[in-house]
């Protein structure tokens, strides 16, 4: 059964700026849905659209079939996280994870037992007599989850939650809460701008770029086949090299002296784009293109080269720059040649004018 | 933070003219007043008997210094508390408006630039029995408005001119306090189900207690021992006393009673007060509230 339903969903402002124009999405009951791009892209808006906090001045917005575009935030059966918590400073633990309770009326006993049963779930129990002053960046992130579990709303909201914390406990999180949300199977729509917090949380992704939805997939359909560049540079890090190419009658070629074996009906400028690492390290014989090495990052398990393409300019000069992900460590000089095979099959095309996929 | 200054004298050439003003301004006077205290003069100013602690004796006998007592605390604490009421409310709406905020704003701090005793006499010529627009309008509701002979609306007339004076600054420290409260706490208690009411009472209001407190403890002092002006320009502390104040009972006790020990004694009193409300202050303000 769908939960949540946008149609044609859009926001203006009264000075006339169109945030988001049109976007349509359906989401399944306990999907996990992440909406994620760039900083400015309209996710956040969109977010708090969904939640009640801004209106919608197009569209339609259902929530388990009931359209609930004019009712307020409190009538929707939703729950948010904040990036910043926005936990009630002067309320302790229990105190902010019951407020919502008692504005609904639930008696104090019933109250007492959810906080509690939630409290255990996510191992508050020592902290639910403290302050949120008294507590640590990751213990408040996990009192703000606790009150929103506890009301056990339709729908979870979450505008980048992990952004205030450090990375180590950021990753710990980002495990916890996918955990959390497969066993409550509630119904999820997640902000992120970080590709990486996408790609491990979600069941499907939104990417947006200027309000519009990129596209919509799951996070394997759109690494394996972004739809436009802007999605393939998006997802994946690091990102996709996209280089200007020309498709002729012999192939496709990247300038003068490179031309890759390749044979398609269109003619044309194109975007040519293969991902770092599915460049394959070969020789001077074998090998399709040359990358000039400017310089490398190792991180043990895997090592990063970034340089310029051989023999190759852009059109304003410059040189054309290729990074290449190798696995293990590897430690070539700066300035020297490497050489590497693209396997047909990695490659992905794009219009040059629309940037979509060809 | 420690600054060191190469000479030992600088620092005290610097902070000398401070120190000047306060003691020919406070000091001295402060010193007069407190040997005054302890001694009667007759009216001409020609001769001083030493009494020890005879004015203080009168005066705690005095059953006029406790009705004037009780009229401070009555004119106090009404004008601290309309004053915070009022200015709480108008930030609050102030704090909702987008357009014009800044136009609205500015008009609502104005009054702070009045000087107290204008003040004084703009309210007394708005509620004046005879022309006052104020107070013929009441009367053709059917109140009556005479505060020359009425001591109640005396008293409602000086805490209306004295708070309309202090709201200003209020609402400016509640304003600052209201933006300081995140947004997205409001947002998640509209999400937790509260209406805006409930919203006030339960996050607003409890986040800006230390502001209400800081603002309770000034306005207080404010209307102790700042409203001279006001009541002189209006009462002159009648009709019958019922506006006389503790700090306009030393004016004129002092300079129209010509009892200057007897007004010493009070301004000591005064002073012991005013240093209690200070280490309140001081105690209670400077530990910020916890939550």
């Amino acid at each position: 059964m769908t939960d949540l339903v946008l149609k044609n969903i859009g926001k203006t402002y009264p000075n006339g700026y169109q945030a988001i124009p049109s976007i349509d999405l359906s989401i399944e009951e306990g999907e996990f849905i992440v909406l994620v791009g760039p900083s400015g892209c309209g996710k956040s808006t969109l977010l708090r659209m969904v939640a009640g906090l801004e209106t919608i001045t197009q569209g339609d917005l259902l929530i388990k079939g009931n359209r609930v575009n004019e009712k307020e935030p409190a009538d929707r059966d939703i729950a948010m996280v904040f990036q910043n918590y926005a936990l009630y400073p002067h309320m302790t633990v229990r105190a902010n994870m019951a407020y919502g309770l008692k504005n609904r009326g639930v008696p104090k006993e019933e109250r007492d037992t959810k906080v509690d049963s939630v409290a255990t779930m996510l191992g508050l129990e020592e902290l639910l007599d403290r302050k949120p002053n008294q507590l640590s960046g990751g213990q408040r992130q996990r009192v703000a989850m606790g009150r929103a579990m506890v009301r056990d709303p339709k729908v979870f909201l979450f505008d980048e939650p992990l952004s205030n914390l450090d990375a180590k406990l950021r990753v710990q999180m980002r495990v916890e809460i996918r955990q959390l949300q497969r066993k409550l199977a509630t119904t999820t729509l997640y902000v992120t701008h970080d590709q990486v917090e996408a790609m491990t949380l979600a069941d499907r992704l939104v990417v947006l770029n200027k309000g519009k939805a990129e596209q919509i997939g799951t996070p394997m359909e759109l690494y394996n086949k972004p739809t436009s560049t802007f999605v393939a540079a998006f997802i994946g890090s690091p990102a996709m090299n996209l280089l200007d190419a020309e498709v002729t009658g012999k192939g496709i070629k990247l300038n003068e002296s490179i031309v890759l074996p390749f044979s398609h009906d269109y003619r044309g400028k194109v975007i040519w784009g293969i991902r770092p690492e599915h460049l394959v390290a070969s020789d001077e014989q074998n090998g399709d293109i040359a990358l000039q090495v400017q310089a490398v990052e190792s991180l043990g398990a895997e090592t990063l080269i970034h340089g310029v393409l051989v023999g190759s300019q852009q059109t304003d000069g410059s040189a054309v720059p290729l990074v290449v992900r190798l696995s293990g460590p590897h430690l070539p000089d700066i300035g020297s040649h490497l050489w590497f095979t693209v396997p047909r099959e990695d490659w992905h095309l794009f219009d040059a004018n629309t940037q979509q996929r060809l | 933070m420690s600054v060191y200054f190469p000479q030992k004298k600088l620092p005290y050439l610097l902070v000398l003219p401070q120190l000047i003003i306060t003691a020919i301004f406070f000091l001295w006077p402060a010193g007069q007043a407190f040997k005054q205290a302890f001694y009667r003069e007759d009216a001409f100013g020609l001769s001083q008997t030493f009494i020890g602690f005879g004015n203080f004796i009168d005066l705690f006998q005095d059953p006029l210094y406790y009705k004037s007592m009780g009229v401070t605390m009555v004119f106090s604490f009404s004008v601290a508390f309309f004053g915070i009421a009022i200015a709480l409310w108008l930030a609050v709406m102030a704090d909702r408006v987008i357009r014009g905020k800044m136009a609205y704003q500015t008009l609502l701090v104005w009054p702070y630039a009045v000087a107290p005793a204008l003040a004084g006499v703009l309210w007394w010529i708005l509620f004046d029995p005879n022309i006052g627009p104020i107070a013929l309008f009441l009367d053709r509701i059917g109140i009556h408005w005479n505060h020359f002979l009425n001591g109640d609306q005396a008293m409602i007339l000086v805490v209306i001119a004295a708070t309309w004076k202090q709201i200003s600054y209020n609402f400016l420290f509640f304003l600052a306090g209201l933006q300081a409260i995140p947004r997205s706490l409001i947002e998640a208690a509209a999400i937790d189900g509260a209406g805006p009411f409930k919203r006030f009472w339960d996050i607003v209001f409890p986040l800006l207690s230390p502001t209400t407190f800081f603002l309770l403890v000034v306005n207080l002092v404010y209307a102790f021992f700042d409203t001279f002006g006001v009541i002189d320009t209006t009462t002159q502390g009648g009709p019958d006393g019922s506006t006389n104040t503790l700090v306009y009972k030393v004016f004129k006790d002092g300079f129209i009673g010509l009892d200057s020990g007897g007004s010493a004694a009070q301004s000591i009193v005064l002073m012991a007060i005013v240093g209690l409300m200070t280490v309140v202050q001081f105690r209670f303000i400077e530990r910020k509230v916890q939550y």
